[in-house]
C-alpha cells in the first residue's frame, strides 16, 4: 500500500486527477455551506433566467435591479386610530399575523385601510410577486372584503387583487404574478404591457396598501374575523447569486453544488454495482471453466452486442425516472467489461502453485475462489471500476439532458435539458450552459486519470505506449 | 478451422443474438406496468380499429402465438401503428433513414479519412505537438461528453455567431432548384458533422498513429529501411499498406457507437433521423414506435459487429489460413 502510494505520487497524472477528485468531493460534502438555497424547491428567487450578480462589473448591467423582499411586519405599518374594526400584529416564529376584528354594532358596512411605505431604489424590475395567506371567519350574513394596492411615487394607484369571503375557512393562498394576464385586464393595461414596469417606474417611496372591510346586516363585536397572514411583497432581480437564477427563478448555482452529490453518488454508485457483477461473473467463469464459463461468457458478448444509450432510453423511460432506476441500469450494462478482466486474471491465478498447494490440501471451490482468488484480482477490479465511474457518470448525465433524468432531483445533465428547453441558447446565457457542462468534463477527466495511473501502477502489462 | 466455417459460426452466433434481442424487446414491452395491451394499442382508437389491431397482434391468442406473430411481423418490419400520429411505423422510419444515412455517413467518412492522415502523421513526427494532440485525444474523447461538445458547438456557431442553422434538416420551405437545394442541405449538414468528426477522430488518429508505430518496428520495415528507401517510400509503401487491414475492422467496430450517438446528435440538432425519432417516442410513450426504431438501431449494430468479425477473421492469418483459434 505504501509503496503503491510512493509510485502514485510520482505521476502527474494521477495527481491532477486526485486533486480535481478531492476538490469536487470537497463542494459535495460541503455543499450546504456553500449555498443556503434549495436547488429545487426555492422558485422565484430571481426574476427568470437573472444573470450572476458579479455581471455588476460590466458597465451594461450596472444598473440592473436585485431581488427585494418586503416581508411586512408590524412595526411597518401605519394604523389609523379606528371606528369599527380592531387591527392587531401578531409574530410567532416564522409567522407574522394581522388580524381584523369587528368591534362596531349595527347595519352596513365598517372599513379600515393600512397602509406603509416603502424605499424602492433600483431600476424598474420585470415581475414581481406578492403572497400572503388569509383566513375568514364571518356569519353567514357579514362579508368581507379585503384589497391590496401599490401607489407609486407619481401618485398612481394601481388595486392589484381584492376578495370577498363569506363564512370560514382556513388559510386560503393568495398569489399575485404580475405576469398574470388577468391582472393586465384588471389594470386596464395592454397585454404586451409588463404590470411591473408600470407600476414600479423607479426609485422612488412606494406605498403598500392593505384594506379590510366588512358589511352586512349581521355587524357586532366580535361577530367577524379576517386574519392576514406573511404578506409578502417579492420585487424580482434580474440579478442573482453566483450564477443567475433559472426559468423558474431557481438558484443555478445551488443546483451546481448539490449537483455534484448526484453526479459523484451516481458514478461511484453504478461502477460499484458493475465491479461486483463483473468481479462474480469474471472469478466463477475463469475458475470453474466448461458450461459456466460459456454461458457467462455468451450472456456477456449478447449485452455487448445490444447498443447501450438506445436501450438505456428505452428502459429509462419505461422503467420511470428516477434516480436508482439509472444507477441500476447503467451497471446491469456495464459490467461486461471488468468481468472479462477478472477472467482473463483468475485464469492466470488459477496456474500459480499457491491455488494448485490448497486445492491439493482439499480446499473446495468456493474457499478458494473466495480466499486465493478474490484478494489476488481486487486490485485490478478497484482500477476497473475507477474508469467506470466516468462511464456511468456520461451515461447518467446524456440521459438527464435528453429529459429521461428524475425530476425531483437537480443534476448536472437536468441543468442542461432545462437550459435547452428554456431559452438559455436564444438568451445566450453561457453562464448557465457551461459550468454543468465544464463540471461533467472535470469530473469524468478526475476518474480516467487516477484510473489510468492506478491501473498502469497495478497491471504492467498495461503500461501506456511510448 | 478455416474461414468458411469462422464465417457460418459467426452468422449463427449474430442470428442467435439477434433471435436474442428480439426476444428480450418482446419481454420488456410487455413487462410495462398495466395492460400489456396498452404497449400495442393506442387508447384513443375506435373500437373498430382497436379490434383490427388486435387481430393483426393476435392479443387474444396465448402468450406463445403472439410471440411467434411478433417475430413474424419483427421480421417483416411491420412494426405496428404510431400512438401519436396514428401512421404506420414502417413509413415513419423509412422517411426519417435516408437522413440519418446521410448524417453519419458523412461523418464517419469524413471522421476516417482526417483521423487517418492525422494518425500517420503522429507516428511519422514523433515528438511533435500533432503527436502529443493525437495521444491527449484519448483523454478528450473518453471525459467530454459528446452531447455537451456539441451542445457548445451550437451555442457557439448557431447562437454566438449565428453562421450555421441552429435546428433542422433543410430549410422550411425548402430552395428551389436542385443545385440550391444541395447547398440547403449540406450547410444543414456543417454543424452535425463536424461536432461527430471532432468526437470521434481522437480514436482514428489514436488507432492509426499506435498500428503505425507497430508496423514500424516490424522486421521488414527495418529491413527496407536498411534497403534505403526513402521515408516516405517506407511509412507509405509498406507500413500504411499493412495497417489497412486492421483499419476496416475498426471502421465497423466504430460503426455501432457511431449509430447509438445519433440519439443525441439528432436530438441537440433538431435532424429528422431515427435516433430522435427514438427519444420522442420514448418520450411520448409511443411504443410502437419505440420498438420499430430501436429494432433498426439494433439490427445495424448487430451487422456492423458481424462484419468487424468477418474483416477480423479475414486479416487474422491464424483464422484465414486455418491453424485455427479460439476467439472465446
Amino acid at each position: 500500500m505504501k509503496e503503491f502510494w510512493q509510485r502514485y505520487r510520482r505521476s502527474p497524472q494521477g495527481m491532477t486527477g486526485l486533486f480535481i477528485f478531492l476538490f469536487f468531493l470537497l463542494v459535495a460534502v460541503f455543499a450546504p455551506l456553500l449555498t443556503s438555497y434549495d436547488p429545487q424547491h426555492d422558485r422565484y428567487l430571481a426574476d427568470r433566467m437573472a444573470r450572476p450578480v458579479w455581471m455588476r462589473i460590466l458597465p451594461k448591467y450596472r444598473e440592473m435591479p436585485t431581488t427585494v423582499d418586503l416581508m411586512t411586519t408590524r412595526e411597518e405599518w401605519e394604523t389609523p386610530g379606528g371606528p369599527g374594526i380592531k387591527t392587531t400584529f401578531h409574530k410567532e416564529e416564522e409567522n407574522s399575523t394581522i388580524t381584523f376584528l369587528l368591534e362596531e354594532k349595527g347595519r352596513g358596512e365598517e372599513k379600515i385601510l393600512l397602509e406603509q411605505a416603502f424605499l424602492y431604489e433600483q431600476k424598474s424590475p420585470r415581475t414581481f410577486i406578492l403572497t400572503m395567506q388569509v383566513k375568514p371567519e364571518l356569519p353567514e350574513n357579514l362579508t368581507g372584503r379585503l384589497a391590496l394596492s401599490i401607489i407609486n411615487p407619481e401618485g398612481k394607484v394601481f388595486e392589484l387583487w381584492s376578495g370577498e369571503y363569506t363564512g370560514s375557512r382556513s388559510w386560503l393562498p393568495v398569489r399575485i404574478d404580475s405576469r398574470d394576464q388577468m391582472l393586465k385586464r384588471r389594470l386596464q393595461l395592454s397585454p404586451f404591457a409588463e404590470v411591473a414596469t408600470e407600476i414600479f417606474t423607479g426609485s422612488g417611496e412606494y406605498r403598500l396598501q392593505l384594506s379590510a372591510a366588512f358589511a352586512g346586516d349581521g355587524l357586532g363585536p366580535g361577530k367577524g374575523r379576517i386574519d392576514v397572514q406573511n404578506l409578502n411583497l417579492r420585487i424580482l432581480g434580474r440579478l442573482h447569486g453566483v450564477l443567475g437564477a433559472d426559468h423558474l427563478g431557481s438558484d443555478l448555482w445551488s443546483q451546481l453544488v448539490y449537483g455534484t452529490r448526484i453526479s459523484l453518488m451516481i458514478g461511484v454508485l453504478s461502477a460499484f454495482i458493475a465491479v461486483v457483477i463483473g468481479t462474480g461473473v469474471g472469478i466463477l467463469s475463469g475458475y470453474l471453466r466448461g458450461v459456466v464459463d460459456e454461458f457467462l461468457m455468451r450472456v456477456a458478448d449478447v449485452m455487448l452486442s445490444i447498443p447501450t444509450l438506445p436501450i438505456l432510453i428505452i428502459l429509462a423511460g419505461l422503467l420511470g425516472k428516477s434516480v436508482w432506476n439509472i444507477v441500476i441500469l447503467v451497471a446491469v450494462f456495464t459490467w461486461m467489461g471488468p468481468a472479462r478482466i477478472v477472467r482473463s486474471q483468475t485464469l492466470s491465478l488459477k496456474e500459480r502453485s499457491f491455488v494448485e498447494v490448497a486445492r491439493a490440501s482439499g480446499a473446495s471451490d468456493v474457499y478458494i475462489m473466495l480466499r486465493h482468488i478474490l484478494p489476488n484480482v481486487l486490485p485490478l477490479v478497484f482500477a476497473s471500476m475507477v474508469l467506470l465511474i466516468p462511464v456511468a457518470i456520461i451515461y447518467e448525465a446524456t440521459l438527464s439532458f435528453l429529459g429521461l433524468g428524475d425530476p425531483m432531483t437537480a443534476t448536472w445533465g437536468r441543468m442542461l435539458h432545462n437550459a435547452r428547453g428554456f431559452g438559455a441558447f436564444t438568451e445566450l446565457a453561457w453562464w448557465w450552459i457551461l459550468p454543468p457542462g465544464l463540471s461533467i468534463t472535470l469530473l469524468s477527466l478526475s476518474f480516467v486519470l487516477i484510473g489510468n495511473t492506478v491501473d498502469d501502477i497495478l497491471n504492467p502489462k498495461h503500461r501506456e505506449r511510448t | 478451422m478455416g474461414y468458411g466455417s469462422y464465417i457460418l459460426r459467426r452468422t449463427i452466433y449474430t442470428i442467435i443474438v439477434l433471435f436474442i434481442i428480439l426476444s428480450l424487446n418482446f419481454v420488456i414491452f410487455r413487462l410495462m406496468p398495466g395492460d400489456p395491451v396498452r404497449s400495442i394499442m393506442d387508447p384513443k382508437l375506435t373500437p373498430e380499429a382497436k379490434l383490427l389491431l388486435r387481430e393483426q397482434f393476435g392479443l387474444d391468442e396465448p402468450l406463445e402465438k403472439q410471440y411467434l406473430l411478433y417475430m413474424r411481423n419483427l421480421l417483416r418490419f411491420d412494426f405496428g401503428y404510431s400512438f401519436s400520429t396514428r401512421l404506420p411505423v414502417k413509413q415513419e422510419i423509412m422517411d426519417r433513414l435516408p437522413n440519418s444515412l446521410l448524417l453519419l455517413g458523412l461523418a464517419l467518412f469524413i471522421t476516417m479519412g482526417t483521423g487517418i492522415i492525422t494518425g500517420v502523421f503522429a507516428a511519422s513526427r514523433r515528438g511533435s505537438f500533432l503527436e502529443a494532440l493525437v495521444t491527449g485525444s484519448g483523454l478528450f474523447a473518453y471525459a467530454v461528453p459528446a452531447f455537451f461538445l456539441q451542445l457548445l458547438l451550437l451555442l457557439a456557431f448557431g447562437y454566438y455567431l449565428p453562421i450555421f442553422p441552429i435546428r433542422g434538416t433543410m430549410s422550411v420551405p425548402p430552395p428551389p432548384g436542385g443545385l440550391a437545394l444541395l447547398l440547403d442541405r449540406i450547410y444543414h449538414l456543417i454543424l452535425p458533422v463536424t461536432s461527430l468528426v471532432i468526437i470521434n477522430i481522437g480514436y482514428w488518429a489514436l488507432y492509426t498513429r499506435n498500428a503505425m508505430l507497430d508496423a514500424l518496428s516490424q522486421d521488414y520495415i527495418v529491413t527496407a529501411k536498411a534497403k534505403g528507401l526513402t521515408k516516405n517510400r517506407v511509412l507509405y509503401g509498406h507500413a500504411f499498406r499493412s495497417i489497412l487491414p486492421p483499419i476496416v475492422t475498426l471502421f465497423f467496430l466504430q460503426l455501432p457507437s457511431v449509430i447509438s450517438g445519433a440519439v443525441v446528435t439528432e436530438t441537440i440538432f433538431s435532424w429528422y433521423g431515427i435516433g430522435r425519432y427514438l427519444l420522442d417516442a420514448v418520450l411520448k410513450q409511443d411504443y410502437p414506435a419505440a420498438q420499430g426504431a430501436f429494432y433498426l438501431i439494433a439490427l445495424a449494430v448487430l451487422i456492423c459487429n458481424f462484419m468487424a468479425d468477418l474483416t477480423y477473421g479475414w486479416v487474422d492469418p491464424r483464422i484465414r489460413v486455418g491453424e485455427g483459434g479460439d476467439r472465446g
